[in-house]
């Protein structure tokens, strides 16, 4: 028995640089050797789906990007899934950004599924990037009471009068549908503050998932219909769309390391109780 | 098509610098913490400057419509025009904007700020900080109360009188499910509540309220976890890519050069004498 607690408590003074060694090889391994584990979609993730599925033919949504590199494996993913579903469903997509490298990623999104997997749709008719521009909420404020006035041209130095699709769009009640994936600050909540709320306007988000906590009770609340939640989010919209994607091929690795990482914390509070039982002793 | 290569090595450097703090603090991170703080600054000060400031103020001011080279206020603008053309282009800025010269007055709140370098006349910098305190505080008052508040509290009302709503279930309404959230929301509220002290009734109810609070915790703290993790699955993925024989096996190649530079580091360290 002595034997035990003291192997338990030579573990709990492990150096943490092991821990970060067997954390990236949990996350590397799966990666080469995919186990393919089984994706349910959630309620939440089902709802924003349905949301999608439902609306109108040829529907104006607004997709607002508000996130960057630092956050673009968990949100690059559902954007993907996403415009993909809108896309399919011939929906018109208005991109904006309240964030600067938000335009890097609507562009990356643009080469890398509309103009790859969509060649049919083009720039001005289907979908329009109107682009980033700075002021936080103010901007989200601007869209609601009139987005020409915010937006005279588009990311690509387009006159916005001069842009098919944007005829009849001058505010955010002319938008069918908005989806924010937010990172952040200006993001998701604000969009519900500030434009979905006092308009009405339906809308869905994608968060990266230490947001999930702040962004949950609006979507419990009917607010907000539906959540993707970071990464598995974007793996259980990918696998209503029967479309597997970025978000699909780190699951399997996401969810190993989950299992490890509760091991860690499991054997950590054992070597702290036995390690306190020791000091107790002495 | 070597630019491209070029951006994949400079990526898998970028990565490999910093998760090389998870081994100690060195050089290759420091390199990689200052480029990071450089870039940024930069780029959000050009971004802003030509998605805002230049289209959007000075657009306002001095629009191409209303251009007139015999007037006082366009010469202003053609003496900016010879200092920088691509700021100030010949014959006005063409941004689609008509002019309205209300913008002088956030224009020069922007000054005003910019003179807080001054020591004498940081004072200015206030008014601009007051301005957009007051302005952020009035927009989001209305904000939070509608849509935290009012709203929050209108979507969680327990509706007794609704003979479908079931007594239990997991996700979704249900009675159990709202009385939950009465009695979450209300001992959370009564722990913050400090002008009494927390013994008795109230202390016990107060002490609901923290559990409540560490399962919310520990929800945040999970989802953390999830974020993080799929940021590294996210660098490993480009890592792995970045190892193609397209890109000359960058990964590779930098994670020897630089397990060779930290050994060496590492072995010079140990024999030179520790500082007293």
């Amino acid at each position: 028995m002595n034997g035990i607690l003291n192997f338990i408590s030579r573990i709990g003074q492990l150096d943490r640089r092991w821990i970060f060694l067997i954390i990236a090889l949990v996350v590397l391994i799966p990666l080469f050797f995919p186990l393919g584990l089984p994706i349910r979609a959630t309620e939440s993730t089902r709802l924003v789906w349905e949301t999608v599925e439902n609306l109108e033919p040829e529907s104006k949504v607004l997709l607002s990007l508000e996130y960057g590199p630092s956050t673009k494996p968990e949100l690059h993913p559902m954007v993907f899934a996403l415009v993909r579903h809108l896309l399919k469903n011939d929906h018109k997509i208005y991109m904006t950004c309240l964030w600067p490298d938000g335009q890097f990623m609507a562009e990356d999104l643009i080469e890398k599924v509309i103009e790859l997997e969509f060649p049919d749709k083009s720039y001005g008719e289907d979908y329009v990037l109107l682009g980033f521009r700075p002021g936080g909420e103010a901007v989200i404020k601007g869209i609601v009471s009139n987005i020409r006035k915010l937006y005279t041209v588009d990311a690509r130095n387009l006159s916005v009068d001069e842009i098919p699709m944007m005829e009849a769009v001058n505010q955010f009640k002319d938008f069918d549908f908005l989806f924010s994936a937010s990172a952040g600050f200006p993001g998701t909540v604000e969009w519900v503050q500030y434009a979905s709320d006092p308009t009405g306007v339906p809308m869905s988000t994608g968060t990266t998932s230490i947001q999930v906590n702040e962004v949950m009770p609006y979507v419990q609340g009917g607010q907000v219909k539906g959540i993707l939640a970071g990464m598995p989010g974007a793996a259980e919209y990918e696998a209503l769309i029967g479309v597997p994607g970025i978000g699909t091929s780190g699951m399997d690795a996401q969810s190993i390391a989950h299992v490890v990482i509760v091991l860690f914390i499991i054997f950590g509070n054992v070597a702290y109780f036995v390690e306190r039982k020791k000091a107790k002793k002495y | 098509m070597s630019g491209e290569i070029l951006g994949a090595w400079i990526a898998v450097f970028l990565t490999l610098a910093i998760f090389s703090y998870l081994y100690k603090d060195n050089a290759f991170y420091k390199i990689a913490e200052h480029i990071f703080v450089g870039i940024s600054a930069g780029y959000w000060t050009s971004m802003f400057f030509w998605t805002q400031i230049q289209p959007n103020l000075f657009g306002r001011l001095w629009p191409s419509k209303q251009y007139d080279a015999d007037s006082f206020w366009y010469g202003i603008y053609d003496a900016l025009s010879w200092i920088n053309t691509s700021i100030f282009p010949a014959g006005g800025i063409d941004k689609g904007h008509e002019m309205h010269l209300i913008y002088l007055l956030p224009f020069a709140l922007g000054i005003m700020m910019l003179l807080s370098v001054f020591d004498k006349l940081s004072w200015f910098a206030r008014w601009g900080i007051a301005y957009t305190v007051g302005m952020a505080a009035g927009l989001r008052a209305y904000g939070y109360l509608n849509s935290n508040v009012i709203a929050q509290v209108r979507n969680s009302t327990l509706n007794f009188s609704d003979p479908d709503l079931p007594f239990f279930a997991l996700i979704g309404n249900s009675y159990f499910n709202s009385i939950l959230l009465l009695v979450g929301t209300i001992s959370g509220l009564l722990y913050f509540y400090f002008s009494k002290e927390q013994k008795g009734v109230f202390g016990k109810v107060a002490r609901v309220g923290i559990y409540f609070l560490m399962v919310s915790f520990g929800a945040s703290f999970g989802f953390a976890v999830m974020g993080r993790i799929s940021l590294l699955i996210g660098r490993f993925v480009d890592l792995i890519t970045y190892n193609d024989a397209y890109y000359h096996h960058a990964t590779i190649w930098v994670l020897i050069l630089m397990v060779l530079a930290l050994g060496y580091s590492a072995f010079k360290e140990k024999g030179s004498p520790k500082p007293s």
